[in-house]
């Protein structure tokens, strides 16, 4: 029952091999089940994320792809109206939902630490939390797919069509109650992101030298934590309608659909830039270090994203257009869609120049890197003309509006991703992905890609309609569906050069330098893969680019990496000051611990009982959590929030 | 020029360990979720006002709700403002004795408050699925409802911790989190008195 002191000065030392050998004992975790299944450790955790959320892009890919055989030509009949329903409304919840942000929560929670010099999210218990719930949320989003019982109205799921009069069925409750438990994820990882980087970055990292991709995924959860109660209540009340009879949306009762879509679309809309943001983020992070240069403004490309973000919370009727609006709304949210072509360009402006101005190495990394610009152009321009009413009217729901979304998510979302994925292989596994492989991953993407989906903005030109199973022969549209599906199993073929390139190279790649790249932030400096402490001694960081600064000479801030504060009484980090990042608290973080997945689990509980309408279940799993979060939360002084020394 | 290059030495000085003092993790935790919940509400009355300009009928369509539950409630919790006040306050300045008053008080309210409610749900004339209106009352309200128990619970817990001599003056930040959580309580509150029983009193028929 010793007394915990309050107060320490820290001693700067220089680590040592004994220091270290000791640092990597105490931050790494039991092995076996008990380790696997209790660590918090941010880049195991970012490690899952990206395994399971690529899992989710290869499910959703196959779903893709049978759509696409079943289009490849007129009259096929290949898979019936009921399945191909279930299809795309599957393929479309799974790469929104379980894909495009999983896989970015993954990076960041991998890089963020890292970037930031220092040794964990502000919160890893919530963390590992944040983990378990998207992994049973996405399981339970799939229980009905495999029995014929899938959600069949498409992602966004509107009403009445998705009512109990006209979809009795289970799916629409599956995808209703997976989403609510899917934004606990969501919204529990936004707390986290946020208070990390107002928190956690290592001294010296004052708000000015924050590196930007920490601003693109910072402003998106930012905008999550605003965003995502939208749907949760949507997804709520539309369960409510279905299972007591409200009646939210029921126009009899003094309901009316168009509430499902308004609330729908103010989450929609900014959920685009959510899975864009952080995306983009990445891409001006790493195409700058294969540009041998700083990126160019790199102030403008920030306060253009979070200007994005905050415009992207007033465009949400553009999906809305064709719902019989007054004029002038219309008009206001059509200007407020045109305004958001400015920040964006900002972006695109920036590397451009970045690479013009640059010596581009043209690794694989550069290439997909390179690729985004490309593809978010056209995307962009798409989408900028369907922000003009009368086209928006005539495009609507065709696939003009398909060929938009592919261009953009997958442009913007997946091709960051993959180049990333190149860009930080060797902090990920120790490994350098091949080259070769890469060459060849790279042009099948790229032209299988615009193969696929250029044709698309023709078809919907001649009227072609989306979410239709098939078409009759001699309306024009089979040559542009046969290019079509051709494209989409090229594009597919390059994500399995992928696959077998990250396999190949796990099993037998070279080993990776620390820094290979010659890259200029934090992450760089430890070894590949980092030690599961991140930092020996905590960096003093001196500059925007700690790596660069000898050569750059931007400032006379220099980064001091080898002695800084010996932080070493079990898991400890600085807390630093928002804005000067000065060290004003020793953070004690929690270790192993079970309680992020008996809490997952309990809320699996409380969804299944919904889900049955079990709800002892429910009941029984909701006073279950008391003593869970009271377990959760017990103030030990392990974790700094009690005074003694003894252990709940 | 090199006045502006740090020398890690000078970084040595005193830090607090672990949640001492202000803005501790647990309190940005705090903040986040009373943000993310604050907006639940806001889309919660988007909801109630959209459906409202959209209605044929007049609103509420059973006439003026019953006030007397709704006065006391909002009486009771805008006193547990202060005693939630009184005792984290209280601590902060080493006065221990204050939270044994305060949070007791204030979960006592908390139940109070409940217990009203649910009394107020079984005197009002039409039911959960008795068209837009009501549906938005009983979820609204329920949400509410919801959000105390959660924060009774809280402040048990609190309790307990502080009988077991976790909680002193320099480690109090639980008690001002969940403080925290009981001030928004009262403001969403105050949303809801104003939208379903002052509103309908004040405006022209």
């Amino acid at each position: 029952m010793a007394e915990v002191p309050t107060y320490r000065t820290p001693e700067v030392i220089t680590p040592t091999r004994e220091f270290l050998d000791k640092m990597e004992e105490m931050w790494s975790d039991p092995p076996g089940i008990i380790g696997w299944l209790s660590t918090v450790d941010h880049k195991k955790i970012g490690r899952r994320y990206l395994v399971t959320a690529f899992l989710f892009l290869f499910v959703g890919g196959l779903e893709a792809l049978i759509m696409r055989l079943q289009l490849a030509q007129p009259n096929e009949h290949m898979v019936g109206p009921h399945l191909y329903n279930q299809l795309f409304s599957m393929h479309g919840t799974t790469m929104i939902f379980l894909y495009a942000l999983p896989i970015l929560s993954g990076f960041s929670n991998f890089i963020w630490p890292l970037i930031l010099g220092t040794r964990d999210m502000a919160f890893p218990r919530l963390n590992m939390f944040t983990y378990w719930t998207f992994l049973l949320a996405g399981a339970f989003m799939y229980i009905g797919f495999p029995t014929g019982q899938g959600t069949d109205v498409g992602w966004f799921n509107y009403v009445p069509l998705a009512g109990s009069a006209y979809n009795p069925g289970p799916g629409v409750d599956i995808f209703a109650l997976g989403m609510i438990f899917l934004g606990i994820s969501t919204t529990a990882g936004a707390i986290n992101f946020i208070a990390t980087m107002f928190r956690t970055r290592a001294p010296g990292m004052s708000i000015s030298r924050v590196p930007i991709m920490i601003w693109g995924t910072l402003t998106a959860n930012v905008g999550i934590l605003f965003a995502v109660p939208a749907v949760s209540l949507d997804f709520f009340l539309l369960w409510l309608d279905r299972r007591f009879g409200t009646d939210f949306f029921n126009v009899s009762g003094g309901g009316h659909p168009l509430l499902w879509q308004h609330l729908f679309w103010i989450f929609g809309h900014p959920w685009v830039y959510a899975i864009v943001l952080p995306a983009m983020s990445i891409v001006s992070q790493c195409l700058p270090v294969h540009c041998r240069r700083p990126l160019v403004a790199n102030s403008a490309v920030i306060l253009a994203t979070i200007l994005t973000m905050v415009l992207g919370f007033g465009v949400w009727v553009h999906h809305m257009f064709a719902t019989g609006l007054p004029v002038i709304a219309m008009g206001f949210f059509s200007a407020a869609s045109f305004i958001i072509v400015i920040p964006s360009a900002v972006s695109v402006f920036a590397w451009v120049a970045t690479i013009w101005t640059g010596r581009p190495v043209f690794t694989t990394a550069f290439k997909f890197f390179a690729a985004e610009i490309v593809l978010f152009v056209i995307g962009g321009v798409s989408g900028f003309m369907t922000a003009a009413v009368p086209l928006d009217w005539q495009l609507t729901d065709t696939y003009f509006v398909v060929a938009h979304i592919h261009y953009v998510l997958i442009g913007i979302n997946v091709f960051p991703v993959i180049g990333g994925i190149y860009h930080w292989f060797p902090k990920f596994a120790g490994k350098m992905l091949n080259e070769k492989l890469g060459w060849w991953n790279f042009w099948l993407m790229f032209i299988g890609f615009n193969v696929g989906f250029f044709p698309m903005h023709i078809s919907g030109l001649l009227g072609m309609p989306r979410r239709v199973y098939t078409y009759p022969a001699g309306l024009g549209w089979g040559d542009l569906n046969l290019v079509t599906t051709i494209g989409a199993f090229i594009f597919a073929l390059g994500v399995l050069v992928f696959l077998v390139n990250v396999v190949m190279t796990l099993l037998r790649g070279k080993q990776a330098p620390a820094n290979p790249w010659d890259a200029d932030t934090l992450e760089w400096t430890t070894s590949s893969p980092p030690p599961h402490y991140n930092f020996g001694v905590i960096p003093h960081v001196g500059s925007l680019h700690p790596l660069w600064e000898d050569r750059l000479e931007q400032s006379d801030g220099r980064t001091v990496l080898h002695e800084g504060l010996k932080l070493d009484e079990e898991h400890e980090i600085p807390g630093t000051t928002i804005l000067d990042a000065e060290a004003d608290v020793i953070l004690k973080m929690p270790g192993k611990s079970f309680a992020p997945l008996i809490m997952a689990l309990l809320i699996s509980g409380v969804f299944i009982g919904m889900l049955l309408e079990w709800w002892w279940i429910s009941g029984a799993a909701m006073c279950a959590m008391f003593p869970a979060l009271l377990y959760w939360f017990w103030p030990s002084a392990e974790v700094g929030r009690s005074p003694r020394e003894s252990r709940a | 020029m090199s006045a502006t290059r740090v020398e890690p030495r000078d970084l040595r000085r005193p830090l607090p360990i672990g949640s001492v003092g202000n803005l501790t993790p647990g309190w940005w935790g705090m903040v986040m979720l009373i943000a993310t919940e604050a907006a639940v509400f806001a889309y919660l009355f988007f909801s109630f006002y959209y459906l409202q300009s959209m209605a044929d009928n007049v609103w509420p369509p059973s006439g003026k709700p019953p006030l007397p539950y709704a006065l006391g409630t909002t009486g009771a919790l805008f006193i547990s403002v202060f005693t939630v006040w009184f005792a984290s306050n209280g601590i902060r300045r080493g006065i221990k004795w204050r939270i044994w008053v305060g949070l007791p008080l204030t979960g006592l309210i908390g139940i109070a408050y409940v217990l009203l409610q649910l009394v107020d749900w079984s005197v009002e004339p039409f039911a959960f699925n008795a068209g837009a209106y009501s549906s938005l009352y009983y979820t609204i309200t329920g949400f509410h409802l919801v959000h105390t128990i959660v924060g009774v619970l809280m402040i048990v817990a609190l309790l307990l911790w502080t009988a077991l001599g976790h909680i002193t003056s320099e480690r109090c930040n639980s008690v001002r989190v969940v403080a925290l959580y009981w001030y928004f309580l009262v403001v969403v509150w105050i949303g809801i008195m104003t939208t379903f029983y002052v509103l309908p009193y004040v405006t022209p028929r």
